[in-house]
């Protein structure tokens, strides 16, 4: 349902702090995430800390944003963990420290579909006009190959994947 | 999209529309030849949204080097023609 909380499959792990997402990294982003027509959207206002100019918000964290909503939709969509191969952004303006934004993605992709997934992703401003353009590819991973990559305990692998499972069975 | 079988007559129309759309205009008020930088209303920023929905358009990443030299719709459609030759090898 349109604007309806996207509950993402991480928060099982209670030490989770990915930057981009978790509530727990006081240092993070701390994205959260509603539903729309086309995939999901996040809302986010930079300060001080996130400055690369005066004023103005490090390009950086824009591209991270991005990267971070087109790779938990992907996840939500198919299911599976993916990892970022590619990351494409081209920045139309800057952003204001202190200013609201958007950010909405969107993705063609389907369960059970060999990789790489494509996604793309926007940030626009309150009056709606874009400022910058993402578009990504993302490489799926086995459950197998997710664990050889993460930190993660056995307890904590499998609650990922009975999460991911659930995502997998939902639709 | 059936990119191997696209004209650039094609890619002319998809790019007007795209910076017309931009630019608050009509597709039919842009001329593939003409000053994109003499029509009022214009500016950099415009040209650079457009060039990112058309890339988006034809999943082709132009370099900015091309984009800050264009200075016509026909401009922008070579390049993107181009770009799409080469991708279908």
């Amino acid at each position: 349902m349109t604007g309806e909380a996207v509950a993402l499959p991480w928060r099982v792990l209670p030490d989770y702090r990915c930057f981009g997402c978790s509530p727990a990294n006081e240092q993070g982003l701390r994205l959260s995430f509603t539903r729309t027509e086309e995939g999901i959207a996040c809302a986010f206002r930079f300060d001080r800390r996130h400055e690369s100019y005066p004023g103005v918000v490090h390009g950086g964290l824009s591209s991270t944003v991005c990267d971070e909503i087109m790779g938990n939709l992907l996840v939500l969509r198919t299911g599976v963990s993916v990892f970022t191969t590619s990351l494409r952004t081209r920045f139309v303006g800057p952003l204001a420290v202190g200013a609201d934004y958007r950010c909405l993605a969107r993705t063609d992709a389907v369960a059970g579909a060999p990789g790489p997934y494509q996604a793309s992703a926007d940030i626009v401003d309150g009056e709606g006009r874009v400022l910058v353009f993402a578009s990504g590819s993302y490489q799926p991973v086995s459950a197998e190959q997710a664990r050889a990559r993460m930190d993660l305990t056995d307890q904590e692998a499998r609650l990922v994947q009975q999460a991911l499972a659930g995502l997998r069975s939902s639709d | 999209m059936g990119t191997s079988t696209i004209t650039l007559e094609e890619i002319i129309g998809t790019v007007a529309g795209l910076i017309a759309a931009e630019f608050g205009r009509d597709d039919g008020q842009l001329a593939p030849d003409l000053d994109l930088t003499a029509v009022e209303g214009a500016d950099s920023v415009k040209v650079l949204r457009a060039v990112a929905r058309i890339e988006r358009t034809y999943d082709i990443e132009l370099e900015d080097e091309q984009v800050f030299g264009f200075k016509t719709i026909r401009d922008v459609a070579t390049a993107v023609s181009g770009l799409i030759a080469e991708q279908d090898g």
